[in-house]
């Protein structure tokens, strides 16, 4: 009976951290389906199915799913999320056609649901109808406008294209929606950079730099940028170089963003950044793996 | 006041035939009424795509406004969403029925009254005001007519003589102790004081609490534009687009002076 209580505990922490981490998902769920408790502790029980389900299809054990979509099933007929849970089986088992046709009665008794129509999209993705899926995808999202991982999806889509302008587009759509993510920003500034608009990419890269240090301006010239702060001081350094080497880059924005000022600067202080980060020593006072690579990198001009 | 000093003796058989059965009823009607008005309560009708892409296109220039002080994003995307979303709106390109035709008489406003969905709703407020109102006039006809003038309880503590026409109502004696309970007012104290049993019993999310719908009434509701209320979107896009141009106005770019505020905040230029 222990067992089956910490491995809802942390089954629990997965869901509330959104963690995929499948495999021990499904080991965990495994032991608590056989206890046969997941009927009897109510609401969480429910939750558990769902997550236990899906995990079973991620490891490719159907048998384990389809135990929890009949329990699912029979507590929740006819549900818009056990319709979905349902979907994702058959996208696993059988073709993506029956899947396709699954979806598209769902969406015929009801138009507006929203995963349903999401999980089609990704069917027509994967079939590699890709003009289909931007078709819907567009659709989609001109209905609901709100849904960032739609947008991020067709900014994805665009990308494998090399239709990196369309890209950028969609991704200032999840600009708008969530502007306190660094890491939209610097895919952003990473798309721009691949679609050669170099001003607007190094300014996007250093709104990154602003957004994830310290705001504590006395401390920050000694601190070490760590995490995605690194990555966007290497896009800001890239971009820096670019500039000073060839001046035409700084007036040939698709966007018709100026060039920063001061770029010798930038480009000074952003070296200084990165070697600050590659030298200050490790957990056992190691010097940081590459430094020397990256030292080498920093002094070409 | 002198008359407290003496006694009123009550029959036990009036607590345990009288008192207890009117708390007890009470509570049960109000757990009956709870899944009543479960059972009762229709499933939120299903809005087509059009009707859910009429009703959220406001979100998406809200949206737009709320950072425009402070862009994310660059001017030429900013002018462009702006400019899209204010042809778009002129144009109607988002109403549920497509844009209007010209020559096309405006919509006259929708009439609750006539609007079936409309009507739904208000049905929906009716029904759950029947479900109050049906029990609780059973039920004070049945304290009427069996219990009319029974004392029921005394209270433990003194109270002033301002309380007399709320604790013996049906009893018309001016000399009694005000701390006696008549049965008309037990029924009044049950009414407004059982809410917090229910939220004991059925959890925050009941709808047992008959007093709390006294106060509602299923046409205040009409006034006030709400869910499921029909809304002239033409008009409300008209009306955005003066928004939206009011905040082009306000708009500035993060990233228009990055460069300065890093430089600054690293202390490679002086302020």
């Amino acid at each position: 009976m222990a067992d089956v209580a910490s491995a809802l505990q942390k089954l629990a922490t997965y869901r509330t951290q959104n963690n995929r981490a499948s495999q021990e998902t499904f080991d965990r769920g495994v032991i608590v389906l056989k206890s046969d408790v997941a009927k009897t502790i109510g609401e969480e029980g429910w939750a558990f199915l769902e997550q236990l389900a899906l995990a079973a299809i991620d490891v490719g054990r159907t048998d384990v799913a389809d135990q929890c979509l009949q329990l699912l099933s029979d507590k929740f007929h006819g549900s818009p999320r056990v319709d979905c849970l349902e979907g994702i089986l058959l996208e696993a088992t059988q073709t993506p056609e029956a899947a396709l046709k699954y979806y598209q009665d769902l969406l015929n008794e009801d138009s507006a649901n929203a995963a349903i129509w999401k999980r089609q999209i990704s069917v027509y993705r994967r079939m590699g109808k890709v003009e289909k899926a931007v078709e819907e995808l567009s659709q989609f999202l001109d209905t609901f406008y709100t849904d960032v991982e739609g947008w991020l999806e067709l900014a994805d889509i665009y990308s494998t294209c090399n239709q990196y302008t369309s890209a950028l587009q969609s991704l200032s759509h999840v600009l708008l929606l969530t502007p306190q993510n660094p890491f939209y920003v610097l895919q952003a500034a990473e798309t721009a950079y691949t679609a050669g608009d170099i001003p607007l990419s190094i300014r996007m890269f250093l709104m990154a730099v602003d957004m994830t240090d310290a705001d504590d301006s006395v401390a920050l010239a000694d601190s070490t940028p760590t995490g995605i702060t690194v990555r966007a001081w290497y896009g800001v350094k890239l971009c820096a170089r670019r500039l000073l080497k060839d001046t035409r880059l700084s007036n040939s924005s698709a966007s018709q963003t100026p060039a920063p000022k001061n770029i010798n600067l930038i480009d000074e202080l952003a070296t200084e950044r990165l070697r600050v980060a590659y030298s200050s020593p490790g957990k056992k006072g190691e010097i940081a793996q590459g430094r020397d690579e990256l030292f080498a990198w920093a002094a070409l001009i | 006041m002198s008359t407290s000093a003496v006694s009123l003796y009550l029959d036990p058989q009036i607590r345990d035939w009288v008192l207890f059965p009117i708390t007890l009823v009470m509570i049960l009607v109000g757990i009956l009424r709870h899944y009543v008005v479960i059972l009762l309560q229709s499933t939120p009708k299903k809005l087509s795509r059009e009707a859910v892409r009429e009703q959220r296109a406001l979100t998406r220039s809200q949206i737009l406004q709320a950072t425009a002080a402070n862009s994310p994003i660059p001017p030429t995307y900013y002018k462009a969403i702006s400019k899209h979303l204010s042809a778009a709106y002129e144009a109607g390109t988002y109403l549920k029925d497509g844009p209007p035709k010209k020559g096309d008489a405006p919509p006259a406003a929708p009439n609750p009254l006539s609007d079936p969905a409309a009507m739904d709703g208000m049905m929906a407020g009716m029904k759950t005001q029947m479900v109050m109102m049906v029990p609780q006039m059973v039920i004070m006809g049945w304290i009427n007519f069996f219990f009319q003038g029974f004392v029921l309880i005394k209270l433990p503590f003194p109270l002033t003589l301002g309380f007399k026409s709320m604790l013996q109502r049906g009893i018309e004696t001016p000399d009694m102790d005000v701390r006696w309970v008549s049965s008309l007012s037990w029924y009044f104290l049950n009414f407004f004081g059982l809410n917090g049993l229910y939220r004991l019993i059925l959890g925050g999310e009941n709808s047992a609490d008959s007093s709390r719908d006294m106060t509602a009434s299923p046409f205040a509701a009409a006034g006030a534009p709400q869910q499921g209320q029909p809304q002239d979107y033409n008009k409300v896009f008209k009306a955005e687009r003066d928004n939206l141009e009011f905040s082009e106005g306000l708009y500035n770019w993060v990233g228009k002076d990055v460069e300065e505020r890093i430089l600054r905040k690293y202390g490679k230029i002086s302020t």
